[in-house]
């Protein structure tokens, strides 16, 4: 296993390191075994013959900006991972560029009723409306494991009014687990009827630039593909302060069916009135378009999310110019799926002679 | 979750209903130790374009030649889900891991079981009679379909249970919902499983809450129903329950992190199907949160 690059997110980790003396032993045996290429990447294993490891010389780091510097681009969206803890025994964390977190409340959320998914064509819905414990519990139960761990843990942010986003993000503050914030805009601002804050720049401008003002680290801002027009939007969370932009949010959606009582339930939504969101590859073009037009827009890095099962896809959203590529729904059949996409991409770069993956990265654009 | 990518090879399949098929896998690594009320998670020969594995209770298991078989349906039996089966030929690989989730709790002096199951849920209580058969314990299997075309073969199931049939349009059995058998059946039973449709649940768990009262039963044990809640989850809870139902959710990682297959108990509590399920004690739950 060779060294890698160690995020260092404040000064005041030095202090912390002391503690978790025994997660860092953990998290430095469990990388150490070298799985084989799983047996369910069975289109192309190109890279079967152990070559996982990827090419020192190519170098695939991402700054997204104070501090925040990925080892490499793939990243795990927020979501299926939860808060890593729950998978850092069966996935290799270590070799991917950052882990986003669940979407984190100030409160505790019991989320939505049943049924919370359903898969359409291509795609995944689903509407687990922010369920989580609250961030003080996320704090006490998940940050001190996350401390000793070599992936940066990236917190998703959530929350119906600037207030709550500042809260969060001040409960956060000073811990050395958490590398970067990333807030969600896409959810409803109660100040404005529910509309997201992504989808007006005035408001997500200044909940980006209230949170700005209690946060000293990375931050992200998480933009929809809703938005009458993205690129403002992208240009005023840039101009508030934000160091990266993602993107996209689910899209919102909806789905009739659902239960097998023909005769009495055929013809009512899945998930009551709410909606639910869109991911998986369904939603790639539309994901393709948001991060063109908000790279385009503006000079800070952007992450791209929407639909990545392949490497082509990853490549793809490179060369629309993102600079790093989150997978979200197809971690949830496949748990393996980024950290051997992160291989793989490390793999490309190396046969084709590259020496850092940027080479790769907005080709669509010159 | 280390055995998210076991794999199992098709040994046998074959159609029993129009769109339902039974498959017989290889998979030891589900067979040793699996109980009947679990699920497995099928990943199916399209991947990776299918975006969830699929969740499909254990129909039969045979822990000495490690053979599983699995009651799939081809489309969409529950909502948009959906697994090839009929595209599957013996010899095909199909990523198959498990089981998961909590199983049905027989209570040990139970000795007559109430098995209710509407439509596909047969799926999910085909093990359990097999168990309670073994076990010496009656067996009584109530049946709903919409019609005599989609009613599971007598001759799939153990010789000595009785089944009972009620279909929608009346054309075998009884003429109605498979609900209306549970009077005739509920004094005689010691404990009842479902399995169906939400809204076959629902009914019986509505129907199951005033039991007791109903019929000035005397209930095994001292404290049977009584003391302390127990909390969700718990085998206690479940055992304690006069119904016990296994949902059909759509679960996505199967390991408890993607809170996709979560349903609300009571209090608003949300319970993972793949972790505290699938097999609720029926009063464990908020039926009226389901869509």
């Amino acid at each position: 296993m060779k060294a890698r690059k160690r995020v260092v997110t404040t000064r005041r980790q030095v202090a912390a390191r002391r503690t978790p003396t025994v997660r860092r032993i953990k998290s430095a045996i469990v990388p150490a075994v070298k799985r084989p290429v799983p047996a369910s990447s069975r289109s192309g294993d190109s890279h079967a013959g152990g070559a996982s490891t990827p090419d020192r010389s190519v170098d695939l780091t991402v700054d997204l900006g104070r501090g925040l510097v990925l080892a490499n681009p793939i990243v795990a969206a927020s979501g299926p991972f939860g808060y890593g803890v729950e998978v850092v025994d069966s996935v290799d964390l270590g070799l991917l560029g950052a882990l986003v977190t669940r979407g984190t409340t100030l409160r505790a959320r019991a989320g939505a009723p049943p049924p919370r998914m359903a898969t359409t064509p291509s795609g995944l819905l689903h509407a687990v409306s922010f369920q989580n414990p609250g961030v003080d519990a996320v704090i006490e139960k998940h940050e001190p494991a996350w401390r000793g761990w070599r992936v940066p843990v990236v917190v998703n942010v959530c929350g119906e009014s600037v207030g709550e986003f500042v809260e969060v993000v001040r409960r956060l503050e000073g811990l050395s687990g958490v590398a970067g914030v990333e807030l969600n805009l896409g959810c409803p601002n109660r100040s404005r009827g529910g509309s997201p804050f992504a989808f007006d720049a005035d408001a997500a401008a200044s909940l980006v630039a209230a949170v700005r003002r209690t946060w000293d680290r990375c931050l992200v801002a998480k933009l929809s593909a809703g938005a009458a027009d993205v690129r403002s939007v992208a240009r005023a969370v840039a101009g508030a302060g934000a160091d990266a932009i993602s993107a996209i949010n689910p899209v919102a959606a909806l789905a009739v069916g659902g239960v097998r009582d023909r005769e009495r339930a055929r013809d009512r939504t899945l998930f009551g009135g709410a909606g639910a969101g869109l991911s998986g590859p369904a939603i790639r073009p539309i994901a393709m378009r948001v991060v063109y037009e908000v790279v385009g827009a503006v000079g800070i890095p952007v992450v791209a999310y929407g639909g990545v099962i392949t490497l082509d896809d990853v490549l793809d959203y490179l060369a629309v110019g993102a600079a790093a590529v989150g997978v979200g729904a197809a971690a949830l059949a496949d748990p393996s799926l980024p950290v051997r996409l992160a291989e793989e991409l490390a793999d490309a770069c190396s046969a084709s002679g590259f020496t850092s993956y940027r080479a790769l990265v907005g080709t669509s654009r010159r | 979750m280390t055995t998210l990518l076991a794999e199992a090879e098709l040994v046998e399949s074959r159609a029993i209903l129009p769109g339902q098929w039974i498959g017989s896998f290889h998979a030891p690594h589900v067979a040793s130790g699996a109980r009947a009320g679990q699920f497995v998670h099928l990943r199916g020969p399209d991947a990776p374009t299918e975006l969830l594995r699929r969740s499909v209770p254990l129909n039969t298991v045979d822990a000495s030649t490690g053979i599983v078989t699995l009651h799939v349906t081809s489309g969409s039996a529950r909502a948009t889900d959906a697994f090839p089966v009929e595209r599957l030929r013996v010899g095909d690989r199909v990523g198959l891991v498990g089981p998961f989730g909590r199983p049905f709790e027989v209570d040990p002096r139970s000795r007559h079981l109430l098995l209710i199951a509407g439509g596909f849920g047969m799926a999910a209580l085909r093990m359990l009679a097999d168990e309670a058969v073994r076990d010496g314990r009656q067996v009584t299997l109530l049946f709903g379909a919409a019609g005599a075309r989609d009613v599971y073969p007598s001759s799939l199931l153990p010789d000595e249970i009785e089944y009972v049939v009620a279909t929608a349009d009346g054309s075998l059995g009884h003429r109605g919902p498979v609900a209306d058998l549970v009077p005739a059946h509920e004094a005689w039973a010691d404990q009842a499983f479902a399995a169906g449709p939400i809204p076959v649940l629902a009914a019986l768990a509505r129907h199951a809450v005033g039991r007791r009262e109903r019929l000035g039963v005397a209930t095994l044990g001292r404290k049977r129903g009584g003391g302390r809640p127990e909390p969700s989850g718990s085998a206690t809870a479940r055992r304690k329950a006069f119904l016990q139902v296994a949902l059909d959710q759509s679960v996505g990682c199967a390991a408890a992190t993607c809170l996709g297959c979560a349903v609300l108990g009571v209090g608003g509590v949300p319970l993972r199907t793949c972790r505290e399920g699938p097999v609720f004690g029926a009063e464990e739950l908020d039926w009226d949160a389901f869509a």
